[in-house]
């Protein structure tokens, strides 16, 4: 689970200038053919260092992700409903151990990855600062931010990086289940007891605004940003991305007779845009800097895992290990 | 004092409360080794590559690829090689063929007698290295060779990935029955959540509540 | 045949597999390693499906639906040993009972699969490969950690002492162990319980782990019996959290 936000801003020592001329028109030239890039190619600086660092905050999104619904994992009413969270959740570990092994092709160690998570210093999806208080909750992240790190992930799979676009496409195929069983549940509960109905709308009221931020605010169109797209890191705007999300879940919202939390929500017959009340960009900025209903619990969580798992690391790593970067 | 957590998991852990001063730095070797993972879908096709775990050995290796890599597909048998045993070809551009690209080397070191050799292939850049066939040879170089004689022909190769035939844990026939029930499984497979039916009724009754 | 001493079986069985299932899944994201993590859960919820089966079979026989069963009983109702309740702790006590409990579960599996109570036999032979990688899972973990560092052995050996009497407790007969054994249905618990003896043991031979002796250790009984830690309540009281919100409800 992913979304836009804060990857792209520009860092000033990126300097294409310094690059190899040569090098860097054929580099250029393969992904203007359509070629994937691999591993051991050359590529700039700059390609690395913004690859590293989105595929990195993926990741870290994704197993920070499987805690607001993990948070469930025990309370699931049901069989179906049990193995499914379960399922799910794990599905979220799985997504995190791919990503960091795309990024780690890139050179960066997945436990330099971890540490930076812990310590604060690379970020992750904004969403997951946000607390699920009830099963609605978590039916509502299962099916509706799930919903859009597919828009984001079907739209990064075709990007230039061949290790990241194969495990985004191994992570779509396992999404797919995702998606469809948090429609199931809310399905349920929409149109279920009274109770029921009314849990569900609550949890979308807390999280519609969320949802909305969640693909980031506008892009500032920039050199840096261009460049990006022409070398096929960024693959959409953030902006395209919400109006595909809200094209296609709105509607299956409303059908359900929920309504969402936002009166001037509509899509504009004209333009056939949807046109909406802009988000709270500075409380978006605040959370995602610290100050969120759940950073600290989620980074204690990940810290507490790691700390109290080091003895089983350390018992196995062998002396005359010898660690290399995955293949591909 | 210690934290409660709207997941009682998170509360059983009994996190403490307050500033945590940030975690140290590893040691540079908290860090397993690699391995690569294939696997093979179904009988008759190839083995193909799905990925890397980290793992302190082998055994662990298979353990952990068997999760990671074919809990949610369909699979009948496993590879696991550790990365450092795979040598890499350059890898060539779309519609080429590695095989004509390099020359021939003179091998380091030879096995004194020929040993047998697993040859992945990758087709096309972005896609996954697929096992192409064994060779036998005295040195990674000659198999090299032995490939592009057995292998080369066919279309174009982007990239090859070579190794010792004995460096591979393979899993066995007595294995088979790990994955049976995978495709039982069906709560995490997308198509056994059909909703349409309740939405249609719950939209019918809606239209016959007068508001 | 007895119903009854067939029903008492699946219970216990499927009780069993649901507590142990939902314990382990709460290490979900918790895990010592990523792909760790993620074969903690894979075996979680295979459990989860082997109580489901078995809960299934009950159905058969006349018992209430799976969820009813698993998601309404209370404490004094669960016929599971006292091992799986325990709470987690940390990953060494978790993987020392994953150890004791697969290895005694494969056993069971490997006799019902002959069970004459065909039903049985079906479930068993077919889920028997899940539970083969479980123990293969836990005898390779036990294996390596055992004879790795010191903080490792000493962690293991002190979690094994604490869970061997609940361990024991697996093994308590049933009021119809007998006529269980004699329409072979079931090849009964001294049975298990030998083999078991000799498969842990042959595990931890090649460790530095031992097994304390048994003479001094009274087992801990009464799980069979629904007499239960004061921790299998909770358990249950969270497990069935949103189902009681409405019980009639579809979730």
């Amino acid at each position: 689970m992913y979304g836009g936000g804060n990857v792209f801003e520009a860092t000033k020592f990126d300097d294409l200038q310094a690059e190899d001329p040569v090098k860097l028109a054929e580099f250029e030239a393969r992904i203007a053919r359509g070629e994937k890039i691999e591993p051991n190619d050359w590529m700039p600086q700059l390609y690395r260092k913004q690859l590293i660092r989105m595929i990195e905050q993926h990741a870290h999104s994704e197993i920070i992700g499987a805690l607001p619904e993990g948070a469930w994992i025990t309370r699931a009413p049901g069989f179906r409903r049990k193995m499914a969270q379960m399922a799910k959740v794990q599905d979220e570990v799985g997504h995190a151990q791919l990503l960091y092994s795309a990024a780690e092709t890139l050179g960066k160690s997945r436990e330099q990855m971890l540490t930076d998570l812990i310590n604060g210093k690379s970020k992750y999806s904004n969403v997951f600062n946000y607390p699920a208080y009830t099963w609605a909750d978590s039916n509502i992240i299962s099916w509706l931010i799930d919903a859009g790190a597919i828009v984001n992930q079907m739209a990064n799979a075709r990007g230039s990086y061949g290790p990241y676009s194969r495990a985004l496409e191994r992570i779509c195929a396992e999404e797919a289940f995702h998606l469809k069983y948090g429609h199931d549940a809310v399905v349920h509960m929409a149109t279920g007891s009274p109770k029921q109905r009314e849990m569900i709308q609550a949890a979308l009221n807390r999280w519609w605004p969320p949802i909305m931020t969640f693909f980031g605010p506008s892009d500032k169109m920039s050199t840096h940003t261009e460049t990006l797209m022409r070398w096929k890191v960024k693959m959409a705007s953030n902006d395209d991305c919400r109006q595909q999300f809200l094209d296609m879940y709105v509607p299956k919202i409303w059908e359900l007779g929920l309504t969402v939390p936002d009166p001037n929500l509509q899509k504009n017959a004209e333009t056939g845009e949807w046109e909406y009340t802009e988000p709270d960009w500075e409380e978006f900025k605040r959370v995602i800097n610290g100050d969120g209903p759940c950073n600290a619990e989620r980074l204690a969580v990940r810290r507490t895992a790691e700390e109290r798992g080091a003895w089983v690391r350390k018992a196995l790593l062998s002396p005359k290990a010898k660690y290399v970067k995955p293949l591909a | 004092m210690s934290l409660t957590s709207l997941d009682p998991r998170v509360t059983r852990l009994h996190l403490p409360d307050g500033e945590i001063p940030p975690m140290e730095q590893k040691p540079a070797l908290d860090q397993f080794e690699t391995y690569e993972v294939f696997h093979l879908k179904k009988e008759g096709a190839a083995y193909t590559y799905v990925g890397p775990v980290h793992a302190p050995n082998e055994e662990v290796g298979f353990l952990f690829a068997k999760e990671q890599y074919s809990r949610r597909f369909p699979c009948v048998g496993l590879w696991i090689i550790r990365t450092d045993h795979i040598q890499v070809t350059p890898y060539a551009g779309d519609g080429e063929n590695i095989y004509e690209m390099i020359r021939a080397e003179e091998p380091g070191t030879r096995s004194e007698q020929a040993e047998p050799y697993e040859i992945f292939q990758l087709k096309k850049r972005g896609k996954a290295h697929v096992h192409a066939g064994r060779v036998t040879a005295t040195s990674f170089q000659e198999a090299l060779q032995e490939a592009k004689q057995a292998f080369g022909e066919k279309g174009p190769v982007v990239n090859v990935w070579i190794v010792k035939s004995g460096h591979v844990l393979q899993s066995g026939e007595e294995d088979r029955d790990m994955w049976l029930t995978v495709p039982d499984k069906k709560y995490r497979e997308a198509t056994a959540y059909k909703v349409m039916d309740k939405i249609t009724k719950f939209k019918e009754e809606q239209r016959n509540t007068p508001a | 045949m007895n119903e009854q001493a067939i029903k008492d079986l699946l219970y216990k069985l499927a009780d069993d597999e649901l507590i142990l299932g939902h314990r382990n899944s709460e290490w979900t994201g918790f895990g010592p390693i990523l792909e760790e993590d993620i074969a903690f859960s894979s075996m979680a919820q295979d459990k989860i499906g082997h109580s489901l089966a078995f809960y299934t079979l009950l159905q058969e026989l006349g018992e209430s639906d799976p969820d009813t069963v698993a998601f309404t009983r209370n404490a004094r109702q669960f016929h599971n040993s006292q091992l799986v309740e325990l709470p987690n702790g940390e990953y060494d006590f978790s993987l020392i009972r994953h150890f004791l409990y697969d290895n005694a579960e494969i056993i069971r599996f490997e006799m019902l699969s002959q069970s004459n109570y065909e039903p049985i036999a079906k479930v068993a032979t077919k889920l028997k490969g899940e539970v083969k990688y479980h123990v293969l899972h836990a005898n390779t973990w036990i294996r390596n950690l055992g004879s790795s560092t010191e903080e490792a052995i000493l962690r293991l050996q002190s979690s094994l002492n604490e869970a061997l009497p609940y361990a024991l407790g697996m093994f308590e007969v049933s009021t119809f162990e007998q006529e269980l054994i004699d329409t072979g249905i079931y090849g009964g618990e001294e049975a298990v319980k030998a083999e078991w003896l000799q498969r842990v043991q042959a595990v931890l031979g090649k460790t530095k782990l031992k097994l304390p002796e048994l003479n001094g250790i009274t087992p801990k009984l009464g799980g069979r019996y629904g007499e239960h830690t004061a921790h299998l309540q909770p358990l249950l009281d969270e497990m069935s959290e949103v189902f009681n919100i409405d019980p009639t409800a579809e979730w």
